[in-house]
């Protein structure tokens, strides 16, 4: 692939369940071919993988998920998970847990040859709201921007109905620029996400 | 209550049943411990003249008393100060009032002024303890940790001292521990902790690392063999301003706080404020950036202070500059990507490093040149080092890598010092045994 039109990355790697039990498996092996076109960010990305849970056990899991999310009682002005000191109350988990997921989200459209990203932070809860069968989840992250440094707020909108795609809307202050953009990812919250070619 | 003679005091208040009084306060006394002065307030009155000193002087005859002076009553030309009870102030402020005694409030609430002496007092008690309980395994402030350094210096006078080498830009003192066992100006080692202020587990491996180094010394054969022929510099909050800032406002703040006349956004990037490659890629001029150079090279207080330190110390022969995060151990250059002369030394030397740290806890580092490893960034304090003659100039990026990033919880701290130490005695090590 001409470089200056493109870059080809191959990456193998295996998964491990989030959250994952003491003394349980390693789960897939996966490889993917990941290919940036012309600089631009949201790399077009090609997985396979072998061995993850199948697809019934899958939404099982994401049945549970579901029922204990809709159960918790979320402070709404619960700020900044993890603290300064790194630390996320257990209870908060899978607020955190969900946030992390939409964020994912949001650092792969903004990936791109040059720049990566890593979630610092929930900022803010605006919105926490489990009616119908779908959990509706407005909140803020910051994302750590490599190799800038700078800090990048991100305003993210998702909602999750198990079984049924993840959608996600966002909206990031960058120093210069202000994006939006939506989507919707297909995978469940629990194992880990088969990125399908988008 | 009932029954007191009230001395042209105004109309009565309502009466309260004393047996009600005496259980609330009996309540109040065992819930609290203690007195409590809510709404009491200090009136401070100028008595005119000798009749008037005799209205305050009857106030003081009162049974049971009313209220509480502070200063009594004395000469006209002097103040009277008194404690007047929430449940009295309207009459007497009435009673002086009607008597055209002068007064002003001193104090508006005496439980107030209480409560903050007794945070005050168990703050001083916090910074007063010995280093033996201060917690290694946990985040502190900026206060905390200056008056660990004095505890410290004091516990342990024999090798270590403590060196003012300037003013941050909010005029904090910058502060470095010197570990030495004698000799004049010996061959010397260089760690920084803190440049970014938001890595905080740079500064928390700094203090366990200073702390292992007194309790290894004599027992430890190479760190030992060190300290007899060198002398060690620790600078442990290299950005203090920043470092204040990360605690009272934001957790993730990572310039200094300098500010310029005519300039939006404050801070310059300690870690591209070097002379070397300075304005380079990989480093900004827009003051606003979080890679923002400053207006030249050094002009920021923190930076020159330690060159101005090390320049004129003369005879460093290692520096080693600690951030977070990444898990990566690096050397020159970081301002381009051409490979320093003596390379292949230091590839060899950082990996042995690595590999010491692998064998406490299992993490992995990658190595090699700033620019190659992580990214080209100029101005930064290891391709100054260089460029000034110290050959063993080392840049750590701690752990993690990316999951919790600069919030690494405090559970981790002592894992990741005790690895650390593993890499910096390796390199220590390697000087000792590679004089020039």
């Amino acid at each position: 692939v001409d470089p200056k039109r493109g870059c080809k990355v191959d990456v193998v790697f295996s998964t491990e369940r989030y959250n994952q039990e003491e003394g349980e498996q390693r789960l897939g092996k996966c490889s993917a071919h990941v290919f940036f076109k012309n600089q631009k960010p949201r790399p077009a990305v090609n997985v396979t993988c072998t061995r993850l849970i199948e697809k019934k056990k899958r939404e099982e899991e994401d049945q549970l998920l579901y029922k204990r999310m809709k159960q918790l009682k979320v402070p709404l002005d619960a700020a900044s998970i993890p603290d300064s000191r790194g630390h996320i109350d257990a209870s908060l988990r899978p607020i955190w847990d969900l946030a992390f997921l939409g964020a994912s989200y949001v650092m792969w459209e903004k990936t791109s040859q040059s720049l990566h990203y890593y979630l610092v932070q929930l900022s803010s809860v605006k919105q926490w709201k489990t009616n119908d069968d779908a959990i509706d989840f407005d909140y803020t992250v910051l994302l750590h921007e490599f190799p800038t440094q700078e800090i990048i707020p991100c305003r993210i909108h998702l909602v999750w109905y198990p079984g049924k795609p993840l959608k996600v809307k966002y909206n990031c202050q960058g120093l210069q620029t202000s994006e939006e953009a939506s989507g919707t990812v297909e995978g469940s919250a629990v194992a880990p996400t088969e990125l399908s070619n988008i | 209550m009932q029954g007191t003679p009230r001395r042209g005091l105004g109309p009565r208040p309502p009466p309260v049943n004393k047996w009600t009084l005496l259980l609330c306060s009996f309540i109040l006394a065992a819930a609290w411990g203690q007195m409590n002065f809510t709404g009491d307030q200090v009136l401070r009155i100028l008595a005119k003249d000798e009749k008037q000193l005799s209205l305050l002087r009857d106030l003081e005859s009162l049974k049971p008393q009313k209220v509480d002076f502070w200063r009594g009553p004395a000469r006209p030309s002097l103040p009277v100060d008194m404690r007047v009870p929430f449940s009295e102030l309207d009459d007497i402020k009435a009673y002086l009032e009607s008597h055209g005694l002068a007064y002003s409030v001193m104090i508006k609430n005496v439980q107030v002024l209480l409560d903050e002496e007794r945070e005050a007092m168990a703050k001083a008690r916090r910074l007063e303890r010995s280093t033996s309980s201060f917690s290694y395994s946990s985040y502190h402030t900026l206060e905390e940790i200056y008056s660990w350094i004095d505890n410290f210096v004091t516990e342990h006078s024999d090798i270590v001292s403590k060196i003012h080498i300037g003013h941050s830009f909010e005029n904090r003192s910058i502060l470095v521990l010197k570990f030495s066992t004698g000799g004049s100006q010996r061959p010397a080692i260089w760690i920084d902790t803190g440049i970014h202020s938001r890595e905080w587990i740079t500064h928390a491996t700094g203090i366990w690392t200073a702390k292992k180094i007194v309790s290894e010394y004599g027992k430890d054969g190479i760190l030992t063999n060190i300290l007899k022929a060198m002398d060690i510099f620790i600078e442990l909050v290299t950005n203090p301003d920043g470092f204040a800032f990360t605690h009272s406002m934001n957790r993730l703040w990572r310039k200094n706080k300098s500010i310029r006349p005519g300039v939006f956004c404050i801070g310059v990037d300690l870690n591209r404020n070097w002379k070397s490659g300075f304005g380079g890629n990989g480093s900004h001029s827009n003051p606003c950036s979080e890679t923002y150079h400053g207006p030249s090279p050094q002009s920021e207080p923190e930076v020159a202070a330690i060159v101005d330190f090390i320049t004129g110390h003369g005879n460093f022969k290692a520096l080693i500059s600690i951030h977070s995060y990444s898990q990566m151990l690096m050397y020159p250059y970081g301002h381009s990507v051409e490979p320093i002369s003596n390379q292949k030394e230091l590839y060899s030397l950082a990996e042995d490093a690595v590999k010491a740290l692998y064998e406490v806890h299992g993490i992995k580092y990658i190595f090699g040149s700033i620019s190659t490893t992580l990214y080209v960034a100029s101005g930064v304090t290891v391709d100054w080092a260089y460029d000034n003659g110290i050959k063993y100039a080392f840049t750590f990026e701690l752990r993690d890598t990316g999951h919790y990033g600069f919030l690494l919880p405090a559970t981790q701290i002592i894992p990741t010092a005790q690895e650390t130490w593993m890499a910096i005695r390796t390199i220590m090590e390697h000087t000792l045994n590679h004089p020039y």
